[in-house]
């Protein structure tokens, strides 16, 4: 099981509050995918690295994740490059396979909407990283009740996050019973021994972790968990001038992407 | 001298009785034991499993929990899966395919298979419908073969939702864990789960990518090979999970429903 690093990176970005990180995200996601032209994806992507760049991210991260998108990029650029129907006929590969609906042509439109769908893929991939990189989780939850995200559901992710490390506790003990009685977790590439491996932790993980929860909710109801009261928080967030800033530039770039795509321009 | 007229004593008024509602719970089950689910999901999305050739992301143990999910949660697996989907597409973006909506496919999968296990099968076969539906909005699909992708596993799932003595059959052979007839029906409920969570996925990623049936067709019997291994996979361990749960007396969605 991978280790997980709760904590964000020391960046500029991580003064700011989480809601306008949050509505900055939704406004490049919904952009990316209102736009279906490479030129105005890679813009995107330009300024996606950019803030990545400002944010002193670690750029391996993108290189790391690329690793796993790599075969996808392919199978998305080769099925566009060849079954896209093009008109701009670049060079001939063989006769028409009409079974498959290839024409035989490598087409100049099927080129370039590989490459846009390829940069779309990309920016999905490394936009969401860039949230929690800059984000202390705790702030990120606290940004989700403040944009009205119910406590409730903000309390478990928040408990999820908290408990994470002892879940990984007893996954580690379990596969080490489970290895004195000849269950291996090193089936390196072999899908089924990996299959099998995990469902072999997973019942008695899950039956573990229940038992713990009721001690949790012991505590909670302890404590009065949901009394009709109003909350106070530990943390509080605040709107700073970066944050106006970053919320105006934010919406500015997506009505002005709306008009764009209104008016017939970043399709393909 | 007139004598005022007596006012009759009005009873002080009764402070209204403080009722709580069960703010400790959603559906029926334990904020905790769904924080418990979350954390467990988010776990287990750190176990990549098996690349998807084609596809952003790879299968990882998550798609059991969210098969398995409806079976011992009910209705609230949805928020729960959400709960976990959120935080592991943040800290784990190679298992969601569909980028930061990736969250929904998951919550899908457990409000349909948690729906129809709490015998909620309109608004269940409801949601399978607009699943299926969003899949055949898309113009793409419109092309050669494309409407056999929902085929094998989804028009499965809403038949289970829809046809009263299989739906019932299942549920009933859940709720007695009938030594023989729990397998296959947990494996049904494993697909109702799954169906929803894999249908949405490539729904959203069709949008996405724009994939042609040149890419859906071909690969179509590899992905029920996939499907079929997720489910039996999730049914071994539903299977297990649940008549654990039963044996330890631990909270379940079943309990409610007893109740």
């Amino acid at each position: 099981m991978m280790n997980i690093n709760l904590k964000s990176q020391k960046s500029p970005f991580q003064k700011l509050d989480g809601r306008s990180k949050l509505v900055a995200l939704a406004v490049i996601f919904t952009l990316v995918l209102l736009f279906s032209h490479w030129a105005y994806i890679l813009g995107l992507l330009v300024l996606v690295m950019l803030i990545w760049w400002v944010a002193r991210l670690p750029f391996n991260m993108i290189r790391d994740l690329f690793k796993f998108f790599l075969v996808i990029a392919v199978v998305i650029l080769v099925v566009q490059i060849f079954f896209y129907p093009g008109t701009t006929n670049l060079f001939r590969i063989s006769n028409p396979i009409r079974v498959i609906g290839f024409s035989g042509y490598i087409t100049l439109e099927g080129i370039l909407f590989g490459i846009a769908m390829v940069l779309r893929l990309v920016v999905i991939m490394i936009v969401a990283p860039l949230l929690v990189m800059t984000t202390p989780l705790p702030d990120l939850m606290l940004a989700l009740v403040k944009l009205k995200v119910p406590y409730r559901f903000a309390f478990i992710m928040t408990t999820a996050l908290s408990l994470l490390p002892s879940i990984q506790n007893h996954a580690a003990i379990i596969q080490q019973a489970q290895l004195c009685r000849g269950i291996t977790y090193d089936g390196a590439g072999k899908f089924f021994a990996k299959l099998r491996a995990s469902v072999a932790l997973m019942v008695p993980l899950i039956l573990g972790t229940f038992r713990d929860s009721q001690t949790l909710e012991i505590a909670m109801s302890s404590r009065a968990f949901g009394a009709p009261i109003k909350r106070t928080f530990l943390l509080e967030s605040h709107f700073g001038v970066a944050d106006y800033l970053i919320l105006v530039f934010a919406i500015l770039l997506l009505v002005g992407g709306i008009y764009l795509r209104a008016r017939g321009f970043g399709a393909y | 001298m007139t004598i005022p007229e007596q006012q009759p004593v009005q009873p002080a008024p009764q402070p209204a009785p403080r009722t709580y509602k069960a703010r400790g719970r959603f559906f029926g089950m334990p904020i905790a034991t769904l924080a418990i689910w979350a954390s467990l999901y988010i776990a287990s999305s750190a176990i990549p499993a098996l690349p998807i050739p084609g596809m952003a992301g790879m299968i990882t143990v998550n798609a059991i929990m969210t098969a398995i999910s409806g079976m011992i949660l009910g209705p609230a697996a949805a928020i729960a899966n959400a709960a976990g989907g959120i935080v592991s597409m943040i800290l784990f973006p190679y298992g969601f395919s569909a980028g930061p909506l990736g969250f929904l496919t998951v919550t899908l999968g457990g409000l349909v298979a948690g729906l129809l296990f709490a015998n909620k099968w309109i608004p269940a076969a409801i949601l399978e419908l607009l699943i299926i539906g969003s899949w055949f909005i898309n113009p793409q699909t419109w092309q050669t073969g494309m409407w056999m992708v929902p085929l094998p596993y989804t028009a499965i799932a809403l038949l289970v939702i829809v046809i009263k003595p299989l739906r019932d059959w299942v549920r009933r052979s859940i709720l007695t864990q009938h030594k023989v007839w729990m397998w296959p029906a947990v494996f049904l409920m494993c697909t109702v789960g799954h169906a929803a969570e894999f249908m949405t996925t490539n729904t959203m990623v069709n949008w996405m990518f724009h994939l042609s049936w040149q890419y859906w067709v071909p690969t179509l019997p590899y992905w029920i090979m996939i499907d079929t291994v997720v489910i039996l996979a999730s049914t071994i361990v539903g299977v297990g999970v649940l008549n654990g749960l039963k044996k330890a007396r631990l909270p379940q969605f079943s309990d409610s429903l007893e109740k």
